[in-house]
């Protein structure tokens, strides 16, 4: 729904767009999709000119088709996968983390959701000596966890550099991440390296705890921004070949009583992969760090297969 | 520059309008200029002049962060989140089973959550921690002040005074048996009538009350910084009646999570949240779980429900971040909050030089 407005393209001038505004052509869209030969009656202005300021419309507005193989060359060469540090949930994850996908995180609070990030993230600082940026809006980042966690894989000089490459940004509402999602692009648009460096992944911890204060009730607002984030999240990690983890919620069904992802219907369509986190036993009489993890949600694996994972 | 208009904090009419206009990102509605703006899309002049404003802010904060500078945001790496998180300090709680399982105490920075059936010692601790959020660096404290928002009125002054009279006693007592000079001058100022004058007291009476003040808290709090803790007593109890509306509910509970744990980050002080428990009717047995619902279950980053074992009081570290589940027992004396068997807390070297009084409680308790 572009507007036209003179200088969009050359031959777009001022007199031109109120001519068009005159006659009822707004946006882009009106002019494409109406006859040139009557526009250029009604405007009195010439074909030649009206078809050439389309044609440069088109190709600045339309989306272009692209092949299935030039897509899946493409994917081959841009596609990493990021192993996750732990064995079992790379086996539920078809081998790790894929870049240019959106995997969510879900379960009860102390179910170790924010202890799986930062393992995640861990081995991806440590292990693939690639930058993390972690967004924090629980205020649950330890940094201490995480280097008992590093400590116990790595040697000693490592850890340091290792915790030098995750960045840690705390935001506490939904334009601050959305401010902070516009700085990463920016950063990574101009490709500043030196102090960033290759960043391969983008941990979000939670986000349903920046949406949740906005849904509900009889505003439709949260769903906007809900779909503006998952958008841009979405978008960052095609484009830059990133890996996105998120958290969520839980909340119980008022009508069944069972557990079910916070964040209703909309948000189930954006991460491409979904994995719930329960503890193990769930009469629980004695304190465990086992966690089991079941897949959800998969483009590539069959859902309902279920791993053991140890958080401690 | 590129951010797209339908993620900036305006008004949701002023944005559809916005959008049904055709502006895509905001660039573009900087380059318009007020006056195009409010023509285009029939708004006076001066809603035209603060949205353009609010946006240039939007952009120039990205602009700042992007350059480098960090002032207002709250970016680091783990690196130097882990030497602040080092350096920070705790508030002990007296009783070192429990400071154990936290891992050295309530943590700044941190919402706490404390969960427990009535009569169980939610309220106590929290007393406790008002008076112990005090204790002067030199014995191991981190010598802050402390708001107490009351929703029930179980603040009771002279219980405060047995629990501070009683801290007071100990800290002589270690100044005693050191004999250093901080300790000594410490003292001069550590007294009865000083802790109690840096309680800040609030009673809030339903949750629109309790809102409000939460909401006006980070001007307090730029006005007192030396507040280090701050303990919002019966959270629960504004929001289980009168609310026909669940999902309102859930929505005002949330945000006024998010504000808490602003408060935390920005002023370095921890929060202390106490709730009630409920019944869940499962299938075939009843369990007691925390009131509020699910999803304020995610809203505190530590867990703590206290209960009962025949007589015995118990702790139960439900969820943290950094230390794993576990129980212990603890009792309620007349001095406040303490231990159970102090001839059985097992010491490490590290312990000893963080908190010296560990030794002489060892000799004070009975």
């Amino acid at each position: 729904m572009v507007v036209l407005r003179a200088g969009l393209c050359p031959g777009l001038t001022e007199e031109i767009v109120q001519l068009f505004r005159a006659n009822g052509i707004r946006t882009v869209v009106d002019f494409v999709s109406s006859d040139l030969e009557d526009v250029a009656q009604k405007c009195s202005l010439s074909y030649k000119a009206l078809a050439a300021v389309r044609r440069v419309l088109l190709a600045q507005f339309s989306a272009f088709p692209a092949n299935g193989a030039d897509l899946y060359e493409e994917l081959k060469s841009s596609t990493a996968i990021l192993p996750t540090g732990s064995p079992s949930l790379d086996q539920l994850l078809d081998s790790g983390l894929y870049t240019g996908e959106m995997m969510e995180l879900m379960g009860a609070p102390g179910s170790g959701k924010t202890q799986v990030c930062l393992g995640i993230a861990a081995s991806v600082s440590l292990g693939l000596k690639q930058h993390v940026l972690f967004l924090d809006s629980t205020g649950g980042f330890t940094a201490s966890r995480l280097y008992q966690m590093l400590r116990a894989q790595a040697e000693a000089e490592e850890e340091q550099a290792a915790l030098q490459r995750i960045q840690v940004v705390r935001v506490f509402n939904v334009y601050e991440m959305l401010s902070a999602l516009q700085e990463l692009r920016d950063r990574l648009s101009q490709q500043v390296v030196s102090s960033t460096g290759p960043l391969k992944m983008v941990v979000i911890d939670s986000v349903s705890a920046v949406i949740y204060p906005l849904l509900g009730g009889k505003q439709s607002e949260g769903l906007a921004i809900m779909m503006q984030l998952a958008r841009e999240l979405k978008a960052l990690a095609r484009e830059f070949c990133l890996a996105v983890v998120v958290t969520n919620q839980v909340t119980r069904d008022s009508s069944t009583g069972a557990l079910k992802p916070a964040l209703g219907r909309s948000w189930s369509f954006v991460p491409s992969t979904r994995v719930l986190l329960e503890s193990k036993e769930p009469s629980g009489e004695k304190a465990t760090t086992q966690r089991v993890a079941s897949l959800a949600k998969s483009p590539r694996q069959p859902t309902g297969i279920q791993v053991e994972l140890d958080i401690g | 520059m590129q951010r797209e208009v339908g993620s900036l904090p305006l008004a949701p009419a002023l944005r559809a309008r916005l959008v049904a206009a055709g502006f895509q990102t905001a660039q573009e509605l900087l380059e318009t200029g007020p006056c195009g703006l409010s023509k285009e899309i029939g708004i006076t002049k001066e809603e035209a002049l603060e949205t353009l404003q609010v946006v240039r802010q939007e952009c120039h904060g990205d602009a700042a962060r992007t350059a480098g500078a960090s002032g207002a945001t709250r970016k680091c790496t783990a690196l130097e989140l882990l030497e602040e998180e080092q350096a920070q300090g705790f508030i002990i709680t007296f009783c070192s089973a429990l400071d154990n399982i936290l891992g050295g105490g309530v943590q700044l920075t941190k919402i706490t959550e404390i969960c427990g059936a009535p009569g169980v010692g939610k309220t106590q601790l929290c007393m406790q921690l008002a008076v112990d959020v005090q204790i002067p660096e030199c014995f191991g404290g981190v010598a802050g002040e402390a708001v107490f928002i009351d929703t029930e009125g179980s603040f009771m002054v002279d219980r405060v005074v047995d629990i501070a009279t009683a801290c007071v006693q100990h800290c002589q007592l270690i100044a005693e048996a050191h004999q250093e000079e901080d300790h000594l001058k410490a003292l001069e100022t550590f007294s009865l009538e000083s802790i109690l004058s840096h309680i800040y007291y609030f009673r809030c009476r339903d949750y629109i009350e309790l809102l409000a003040q939460v909401y006006l808290l980070p001007d307090f709090l730029s006005e007192h910084s030396k507040v280090r803790l701050v303990v919002v007593d019966g959270i629960a109890f504004p929001f289980r009646h009168d609310f026909e509306d669940l999902s309102l509910r859930t929505r005002l509970l949330n945000g006024l999570a998010q504000q808490l744990i602003i408060i935390a980050n920005d002023h370095k002080s921890a929060v202390v949240l106490t709730n009630q428990m409920t019944t869940r009717i499962g299938q075939s047995q009843s369990t007691l779980v925390p009131a509020l619902g699910e999803s304020w279950g995610h809203a505190a980053t530590v867990r703590l429900i206290f209960h009962w074992d025949n007589s015995q009081r118990l702790a139960t570290l439900y969820k943290s971040p950094s230390q794993k589940e576990s129980t212990i027992p603890y009792h309620i004396t007349s001095h406040g909050f303490r231990d159970v068997q102090p001839s059985a807390i097992t010491q490490n070297a590290e312990d000893i030089e963080m908190n010296p009084r560990k030794r002489p409680r060892r000799e004070e308790e009975k």
